[in-house]
C-alpha cells in the first residue's frame, strides 16, 4: 500500500516536471498550396528527428514537441500561423517556411518578438541580412546561381531565357544567374518573373519564347511548375532544353512525361554523416525521398535540440548563444553545417541531376 | 501570327458564355448577378470532382453542367427573386455576397490546390505556326456549340422570341399573356449552364482552383458593359474585344524601341487593361458598343 502511495506521489511529481520543462518548438511549412509536397516533406524529416531525438531521451528530460502550423503557401496565413506560436504557444523557436517570400517575413517578427528563427528551406540571398537570432542550415543563392550559371555555360548553351517567380527567392536567384552567367560571356535573352498562384502561363512562357534562346532556365514551386512544364509542351517549348534551378523542387508534382530528360541543379542533400537518416526515412515512408529538402528540416530539429540541451533552458536568447557555439562544428544529415557570424550556413554542397525514365539521377 | 488569333479565341472562349450569361439575365432581370462567375468556377470543379470519383469525362460534364444550373434557379428563386423587390442595387450587392460564400465553400470543400480533368498527356497538333492540343480544341468546339444553339434559342424558337420581348417591355410582354415569370426562371437556368459549360470549357484547357471566378470577374463585367448589358450576342463582341487587347498587350516586343532584343510588359498588366477598357466603356460608351433597345438602371 505504502508503495503505491509512493509511486503515486512519484509519478505526480514527475508529471509537474514535465509541465514546467517540456520543450516545445514551433513550425511554419506549406502543408497545403503550391509547394504542399516540398512542405509535407519537411515535416517527413522533423518528424523522424522527432522520433530520434526522443528515442535518445528527448530534451531537458522530457520528450521535444514540435507544433507544426500549415501556412497554405501565403505569406498572411504564415505570419498568423507565427503569432499564435509566440502569443499562445509561447515557443521560443520557429522552424520554417519553404518560400523565401514567406520566411523573410515571419522571420522579421519572431526577431521582434525576440525569438529564434531556423531557415530550413529557402534560399534567398536577403535572409543573410535579417539579423541575430536568424539562423539558416541550407545555403542561399549567390553560391547556387553561380554554380547554375557555370553548369550550364560550360554545357555549351550560350543564349538562355530565364523565369522565376516575381519574389524574393526568383529575383535573387535569377539574378545571381544572371550576373554569374554574363560575367562567363553568355547572354540572357529574357527574364520573366512569373506572378504565383495563376492557373495558365502561357503568355508568359510565349514571351519567354520569343528571344529564342538555346536553353530555357526555370525554376518555380511545385504546383505552379507542373503547369508550367505542361504548357510549355503544349506549346512546343520542350524542343529546347530545360534546365532547373532546384531541380526537384520543379519536377515534383509535374507529369514525368513533360521533364523526362530535363537537367538541372540541386542540393547536396545528404551528407557522408546521413546514411542512417536516408535509411529511416525510407524505411518509415516506403520510397526514396520526396524532396530535397527532408533533411534540411531534420537538421534543423536536431541542432535546435541539441542548442537546447546545451543551453539547459528554453529561453530564446541562451538557445540562440548555444546554436551560435555549436554551429562552429556540426555534422548533420546534409554534410557539415559550419554557421557563419551571420548565422548562415557557410558551405553548401550542389548536385547537377537530369530525370532520367522519371527520377532525378546525379550525373556529372 | 496563327497563334496569336488562337491565343485571343482562347481567351475570348474563357471569358465569352459567362459573359453571355451575365447579359442575358441582365437583359431580364435588370440586375448583373456577380455569382455568375461563380456558377463558372462550380461547374468546372464538380466536373472535375466528379470525374475524380469515377465518372467518365462527358457524363461529368453533363452533371456538372445541369447541377449547376439547377443551383443558379435555386438561388434565384430563394435569394435574387426576393432582393430584387427591394432594388437592383441590393440584388447586385447580394449577388457579390453570395459569391464569397461560394469562395469560401471551394476552400473548405475542394481545398486552395488547383485540380484539373485526368486526361492522357496528348501531343500538340500543328496547325500551321500554332500549337494546339486535342483537349484545347474539345474546348473550343463546346463554346462554339453552346454559342450556336443559345442563338438558335434567342432569335428562331418562340421561346426566344418571348424572352427578348420580356426584355424589351416586360408589362406588355405580360398583357400579350406571356409568363414573364417563367420567362425569367428559363433565363437563369440557361445563365447557369451557359456559366458552367465556360467554366468546362476552361477546366478542360488547363486548370481550375477556387480563385477562378473572382479572376473571371473584372474581364467579365468588362466584356459584359462593352457589349452593351442586356446584349447577350454584343457580349461576345465585347469578350473578343478585351481578348485581343490583353493579348497584344502581352505580344507585343518594345525590344526593338528600346534597344534590346525582346522586352515585354509584365503578364499581370493584361488584367489592367481589362479595367481600363471597362472604365472607357463606362465613360463615353456607356450603352455599350452596339446601342441595345434596352435601357440601362
Amino acid at each position: 500500500m505504502k508503495s503505491i502511495l509512493l509511486s503515486g506521489v512519484f509519478v505526480l511529481g514527475l508529471s509537474v516536471a514535465a509541465y514546467a520543462q517540456e520543450a516545445v518548438i514551433g513550425a511554419v511549412l506549406p502543408l497545403s498550396g503550391s509547394s504542399a509536397t516540398q512542405g509535407d516533406d519537411q515535416r517527413r524529416g522533423m518528424e523522424l528527428a522527432l522520433e530520434k531525438i526522443n528515442a535518445d531521451g528527448g530534451v531537458l528530460g522530457h520528450p521535444l514537441k514540435i507544433i507544426t502550423e500549415d501556412s497554405g503557401g501565403r505569406t498572411a496565413t504564415a505570419l498568423d500561423a507565427a503569432k499564435k506560436l509566440v502569443t499562445v504557444d509561447k515557443i521560443p523557436v520557429v522552424l520554417g517556411e519553404f518560400s523565401s517570400g514567406i520566411t523573410i517575413p515571419i522571420a522579421q517578427y519572431l526577431l521582434q518578438q525576440d525569438r529564434v528563427h531556423i531557415n530550413i528551406g529557402s534560399s534567398s540571398t536577403q535572409i543573410r541580412s535579417l539579423g541575430k537570432g536568424a539562423f539558416s542550415v541550407i545555403g542561399l543563392d549567390d553560391v547556387s546561381g553561380a554554380f547554375a550559371a557555370q553548369d550550364v555555360f560550360s554545357g555549351g548553351a550560350k543564349n538562355v531565357a530565364v523565369i522565376a517567380p516575381n519574389n524574393a527567392y526568383g529575383q535573387g536567384i535569377a539574378n545571381a544567374f544572371a550576373a554569374k552567367f554574363k560575367s562567363l560571356g553568355g547572354a540572357i535573352t529574357s527574364t520573366v518573373l512569373y506572378t504565383e498562384g495563376q492557373t495558365t502561363y502561357r503568355r508568359e512562357l510565349q514571351q519567354l519564347a520569343a528571344g529564342e534562346p538555346d536553353l530555357y532556365v526555370y525554376t518555380a514551386y511545385g504546383k505552379e511548375s507542373a503547369t508550367i512544364n505542361r504548357e510549355s509542351f503544349e506549346l512546343g517549348l520542350n524542343d529546347k532544353k530545360w534546365y532547373g534551378l532546384y531541380l526537384t523542387m520543379c519536377t515534383a508534382d509535374s507529369d514525368p512525361q513533360y521533364v523526362e530528360g530535363q537537367i538541372g541543379m540541386d542540393l547536396n542533400y545528404i551528407g557522408g554523416n546521413g546514411g542512417d537518416y536516408q535509411k529511416a526515412y525510407e524505411a518509415k515512408y516506403k520510397g526514396g525521398f520526396t524532396s530535397t529538402f527532408n533533411g534540411f528540416a531534420y537538421d534543423g530539429v536536431m541542432l535546435v535540440a541539441a542548442a537546447i540541451n546545451k543551453a539547459k533552458s528554453l529561453d530564446p536568447q541562451k538557445i540562440e548563444d548555444a546554436i551560435a557555439e555549436i554551429g562552429k562544428s556540426y555534422e548533420g544529415a546534409t554534410g557539415p553545417i559550419l554557421l557563419d557570424a551571420d548565422g548562415q550556413r557557410s558551405t553548401q554542397p550542389y548536385l547537377r541531376l537530369k530525370i532520367e525514365s522519371g527520377k532525378a539521377v546525379a550525373t556529372q | 501570327m496563327f497563334q496569336f488569333l488562337v491565343d485571343v479565341l482562347m481567351r475570348a472562349c474563357d471569358l465569352m458564355l459567362v459573359a453571355i450569361g451575365m447579359s442575358a439575365v441582365y437583359s431580364l432581370m435588370k440586375f448583373p448577378n456577380i455569382a455568375l462567375v461563380q456558377y463558372a468556377a462550380t461547374g468546372g470543379i464538380l466536373a472535375i470532382v466528379l470525374q475524380k470519383i469515377g465518372a467518365p469525362v462527358a457524363v461529368a460534364i453533363v452533371f456538372a453542367v445541369v447541377l449547376t444550373g439547377l443551383v443558379a434557379v435555386i438561388l434565384n428563386e430563394f435569394l435574387f427573386n426576393r432582393m430584387l423587390k427591394i432594388g437592383s442595387s441590393t440584388a447586385m450587392i447580394g449577388s457579390l455576397a453570395v459569391s464569397l460564400v461560394f469562395s469560401a465553400a471551394f476552400l473548405v470543400t475542394v481545398g486552395p490546390n488547383p485540380s484539373r480533368f485526368r486526361l492522357p498527356v496528348s501531343k500538340p497538333i500543328r496547325i500551321l505556326d500554332a500549337r494546339i492540343t486535342e483537349p484545347q480544341l474539345v474546348s473550343f468546339a463546346i463554346v462554339a456549340v453552346a454559342l450556336g444553339v443559345f442563338a438558335l434559342l434567342y432569335f428562331r424558337t418562340d421561346l426566344g422570341r418571348c424572352m427578348r420581348a420580356t426584355s424589351t417591355n416586360e408589362v406588355l410582354a405580360d398583357a400579350t399573356g406571356i409568363n414573364t415569370a417563367r420567362m425569367k426562371t428559363i433565363i437563369v437556368l440557361i445563365s447557369g449552364v451557359m456559366a458552367a459549360l465556360g467554366g468546362v470549357a476552361i477546366a478542360l484547357k488547363g486548370e481550375v482552383d477556387i480563385q477562378i471566378g473572382m479572376d473571371l470577374l473584372l474581364p467579365v463585367f468588362a466584356s459584359a458593359i462593352l457589349g452593351g448589358l442586356g446584349n447577350p450576342f454584343g457580349a461576345v463582341a465585347g469578350a473578343l474585344l478585351i481578348s485581343l487587347v490583353e493579348t497584344v498587350v502581352t505580344t507585343i516586343n518594345f525590344g526593338p524601341l528600346m534597344g534590346q532584343v525582346v522586352v515585354f510588359l509584365p503578364v499581370a498588366y493584361a488584367s489592367a487593361i481589362s479595367f481600363l477598357l471597362l472604365v472607357a466603356a463606362l465613360l463615353w460608351r456607356p450603352r455599350g458598343l452596339f446601342v441595345s433597345e434596352v435601357k440601362r438602371v
